[in-house]
Formats: structure tokens, C-alpha cells, sequence
């Protein structure tokens, strides 16, 4: 048997988690290849039915980043983002997923950060095992 | 596509049903014109995704059509028309019908021995996503308190979503998955009656799933007790659809609230008569159906009372949204509450 690999979504803002994540690729700094990154000019642009319909796709994981609070392009829609997910997260604990979201704030400076995040949250993927909705919610 | 399975074909093309529908009052729609579609040309439109399939075309019919129980047939496999907050809790419902692990609460409250169930339904994803301040959570709390207090101590079912909206937004597939795994917890739980505060878990629970055990909902327990409340309060009641037209319960609640004390008022449409909140099973919640819901809104209104009740939480979550849009034109000052969480909150901490 092959050995798992976590498919990872991560949705990067477009003013502060992107250009962390562009950092930390000109900085050369080396992370799993297991995420696939999803820009989106604000945090909060995501909506609780993207983070269900990833899931129910068989993503194994999603990480949300977004800028620091205080720093956002605008103003405060990353404190919405944060309410949003706390609430999303206790949805997903309900559903049995709860693990498997993470929020994160990385700014444009942050490329470790960013290294360290994905590093991280794929290990703790990885340990989880698949979304047991995998192979049930993809329609072919 | 005909359907057979509902008894449409008793129809003879009066036209009562077309004048009673509410949804008439605020879009050209016609039951009557959609039932002429099915049995004489065998074909359907998109007309049967305005249904609110509240049941007042069905009560009124001469010929006892069930419009409602076709309109349910038809759905079935089609492409679902408008459903609210971009289908976010029939999302989550669907991946609960595929997740073993999934349930709609996580607490662990209540006796554990105990031959009653009490299940909460999705009180918790109405917290998480409707952006209203209504503490829908409140209600599983003050029903298990109200049946604490007669001594019905419940134990609380960890169950799935009951599927309703499922079922009336036409997927007929996740709603048998979720029926399937319901009827087995329920039976491994080894309760012998099972207690709903939503209208709409009480009527499918009864109607669409067969389980050896008695369904209520908790209106029906509380009406003949004593809760030593006297409150006086003036109150009107809304008829959820769902527990008066599908249920044939209609003086459940107002037994209740007249035996804690309550002055229970009618509001010009009640009872059988009674309009709908307008958004059931979570489809179109649009301009036009706002338009019922402040009607029903200014009903209550003109009944002067302190409180509405309802008694299902879909209901409390529809009307008080409109209450909120409405805040900048129009005052209502009465407080919308459900059943449970009004009687709870004058026991106090007796
Ligand atoms: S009221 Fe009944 S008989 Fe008359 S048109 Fe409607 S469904 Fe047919
Ligand atoms: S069930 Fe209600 S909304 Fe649907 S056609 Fe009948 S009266 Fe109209
Ligand atoms: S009435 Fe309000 S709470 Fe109900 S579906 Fe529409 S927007 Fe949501």
C-alpha cells in the first residue's frame, strides 16, 4: 500500500498570507508539496459552504490564512474570518472534521511562518489519516 | 415524469386551491394549473419549487387533494430550486448522512436509564449560521428542564439531522440514508418515547420514518402538567405549519400556555387558517416571501400581545429575521420566542 498523502487546500489572502507564502518561495524555504493554495482578496471572502463543499470533494485538510487582526487590507475583515471559522470548526466537530481546519495569521514578512504552518498542519494530517468522505463525495 | 403515489388524480379543476395559496397573494402560482400539468400532459414546471408546502391549499380542497405529499413526489430527483443561506445547512446534512461519526449535538446531558428521548435536532448549526440574536440553543436547555421539572427526566438522543429538508428539497436519496441510521440509533438507545421541540423533526419523524416508538413533540407532554407557572402574560400564538396543518396539533401549545397562566390572544389567521412563516424547508426566502412574513408579522402585531410563540425553531428564525430587516420602518414590539425557552424562562430557578 502506498503511503498516504494529505491533500491540503490553503486559501491565502491576497495582501498579507500570499505574499508570505511568495517569501517564503523566493527565500527558497522548502515545504510539503501536499497543499494547493487558493487566493482570495480577504480572509473573509471565504464562506462556510466553500470549507463544506472542499470536504465534501475529499480534501483531507484545509488551512484558512489570513493577515494579523489590525492588519488587514480591510480593516476588519479578518475578525470576521476568525468568528467564522471558531463557528466553523465546532460545525466540524459536530460532522466528526473537526481537526481537520486550521486557521492561521501570517503576515507578508512571515515566510518561516508560512513554512512552518504548512509543515505542520500536514504532519498532523498525515497523522489523522484520510477524510473518510473521500471516496463517498466525489461524484464522478 | 406522473405522479401517481398522492391522490392528485381526485382533482376536478376548481381552483380553490390557486385562491387560498399564500404564495398567490405574491407571485403568479398555481397548484391548481401544476396538478392539470401532471395529469393531463404528464409534465411538470418550475412552478413546483414555489410551494411552501405549508398545507392550506390541502385543508381548504373539496376533493381532500394532498398537494403537498405530490409536491413532495415531485421534487424528488429534480433540480432544486432556491434554497436559503446558499444550502449551507443541507450541505452540512449531507455530509452527516456520510460520516459515521457525525451527530447534531455533542452534549451529554440527562438520565441515561431513562425510557424518554429528547432530541434537539439542529438547534446548534442554527446558532453557528444564522446571523440572528436568538439563542437557539436555549431551547434544547429549557425543554429538558421543563420535562426535568414533571419528573419525564429525558436522555439526550445523539442522532443525525432528521433529513427533513432533505425530503422536501427533493433529494429523496440522503434522506432514506438518514432515516436508516436514525431508526438505528433510536432503536439501539432503547427509548420508548421520543420528544421534539421542532415541528418539523416531530412530522417527519412520525410521518416519514416507522419507528416502533411514540413520537411527541413537547407540547404535547407539557399541556396537561402543572409547571407552576402564573405568569398573565398576553401572548399570541403562530400555528408551524409542520404541528397544526401535517399534525393536526393545534391545541397543544395553546393548552399549555393558557394552563401556565398566559392570556393566549389569536391573531386574525390561526388555527387551520394559519400563514406560514414562508421559508419552510429553508427554500425561497426572497422578497416575495418576506412579503407574507411581515403580513403575518403585522398580524401579530394588531393582537397587541407581549409575545409570539412559535414551536418550531425554523419558524422563531424566520420571523425574527424579519423582525430585524423590518427595524429601521417598522417597530414590532413584542418579543418572538419559542415555546420551551418562554415557559422555562418565568420558572426561573425553581
Ligand atoms: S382545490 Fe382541490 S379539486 Fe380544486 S383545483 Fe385545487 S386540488 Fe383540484
Ligand atoms: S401547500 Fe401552501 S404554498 Fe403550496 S400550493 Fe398549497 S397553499 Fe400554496
Ligand atoms: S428569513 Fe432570514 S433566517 Fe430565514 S432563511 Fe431567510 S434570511 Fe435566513
Amino acid at each position: 500500500m502506498t503511503e498516504f498523502e494529505p491533500d491540503i487546500l490553503t486559501f491565502c489572502c491576497n495582501w498579507c498570507s500570499y505574499a508570505g507564502a511568495d517569501l517564503a518561495g523566493v527565500s527558497r524555504l522548502q515545504y510539503p508539496t501536499n497543499s494547493r493554495i487558493i487566493r482570495v482578496m480577504c480572509s473573509s471572502r471565504i464562506e462556510p459552504i466553500h470549507i463544506l463543499e472542499a470536504f465534501k470533494e475529499g480534501t483531507d485538510g484545509i488551512l484558512v490564512t489570513g493577515c494579523h487582526i489590525g492588519d488587514c487590507h480591510y480593516i476588519e475583515g479578518n475578525v470576521h474570518t476568525d468568528e467564522r471559522m471558531k463557528e466553523m470548526v465546532d460545525a466540524l466537530e459536530h460532522l466528526g472534521l473537526g481537526q481537520r481546519l486550521h486557521l492561521e495569521w501570517v503576515s507578508a514578512a512571515e515566510g518561516k511562518k508560512f513554512q512552518e504552518t504548512i509543515t505542520d498542519f500536514v504532519e498532523k494530517i498525515r497523522a489523522l489519516g484520510p477524510n473518510p468522505l473521500k471516496h463517498k463525495g466525489v461524484e464522478e | 415524469m406522473t405522479i401517481t403515489s398522492s391522490n392528485i388524480q381526485l382533482c376536478y379543476q376548481c381552483g380553490k386551491c390557486t385562491a387560498i395559496c399564500p404564495v398567490r397573494r405574491v407571485i403568479k402560482t398555481s397548484p391548481r394549473n401544476t396538478i392539470y400539468l401532471n395529469n393531463v400532459y404528464r409534465t411538470t414546471s418550475d412552478d413546483i419549487w414555489n410551494c411552501l408546502t405549508c398545507g392550506l391549499c390541502y385543508d381548504g380542497c373539496p376533493q381532500g387533494v394532498d398537494y403537498p405529499e405530490f409536491i413532495k413526489e415531485v421534487r424528488d430527483s429534480n433540480e432544486n430550486g432556491d434554497i436559503a443561506h446558499k444550502g449551507v445547512f443541507t450541505l452540512i446534512s449531507d455530509l452527516m448522512a456520510d460520516l459515521d461519526e457525525s451527530k447534531t449535538s455533542l452534549e451529554e446531558v440527562g438520565n441515561n436509564d431513562s425510557k424518554i428521548g429528547y432530541y434537539p435536532g439542529c438547534l446548534d448549526f442554527h446558532d453557528m449560521f444564522f446571523e440572528l440574536d436568538v439563542d437557539f440553543k436555549s431551547i434544547a436547555d429549557s425543554s429538558v428542564k421543563l420535562l426535568k421539572s414533571i419528573d419525564q427526566d429525558p436522555k439526550l438522543i445523539q442522532m443525525k439531522c432528521c433529513g427533513h429538508d432533505q425530503l422536501w428539497q427533493g433529494d429523496k436519496g440522503t434522506f432514506e440514508k438518514l432515516k436508516e441510521q436514525n431508526t438505528r440509533l433510536i432503536k439501539e438507545s432503547g427509548i420508548e418515547k421520543l420528544v421534539t421541540s421542532c415541528a418539523e423533526c416531530y412530522r417527519t419523524l412520525s410521518l416519514d420514518y416507522d419507528l416502533p416508538i411514540e413520537v411527541v413533540h413537547i407540547s404535547q407532554v407539557l399541556k396537561d402538567a402543572d409547571l407552576g407557572i402564573d405568569s398573565g402574560i398576553k401572548v399570541t400564538y403562530h400555528d408551524a405549519c409542520r404541528l397544526g396543518r401535517h399534525m393536526g396539533e393545534y391545541d397543544a401549545p395553546r393548552d399549555t400556555l393558557a394552563n401556565a397562566g398566559s392570556e393566549v390572544v389569536e391573531m386574525k389567521h390561526n388555527r387551520n387558517d394559519a400563514w406560514c412563516c414562508g421559508v419552510s424547508s429553508m427554500m425561497n426566502c426572497d422578497d416575495k416571501s418576506k412579503a407574507l412574513r411581515k403580513a403575518r408579522l403585522d398580524e401579530a402585531k394588531a393582537t397587541n400581545a407581549e409575545v409570539l410563540i412559535t414551536t418550531c425553531p425554523k419558524c422563531l428564525a424566520h420571523l425574527n429575521c424579519m423582525k430585524d430587516e423590518q427595524e429601521s420602518v417598522e417597530q414590532y414590539d413584542y418579543d418572538i420566542k419559542d415555546l420551551t425557552v418562554f415557559l422555562a424562562g418565568q420558572m426561573g430557578g425553581k
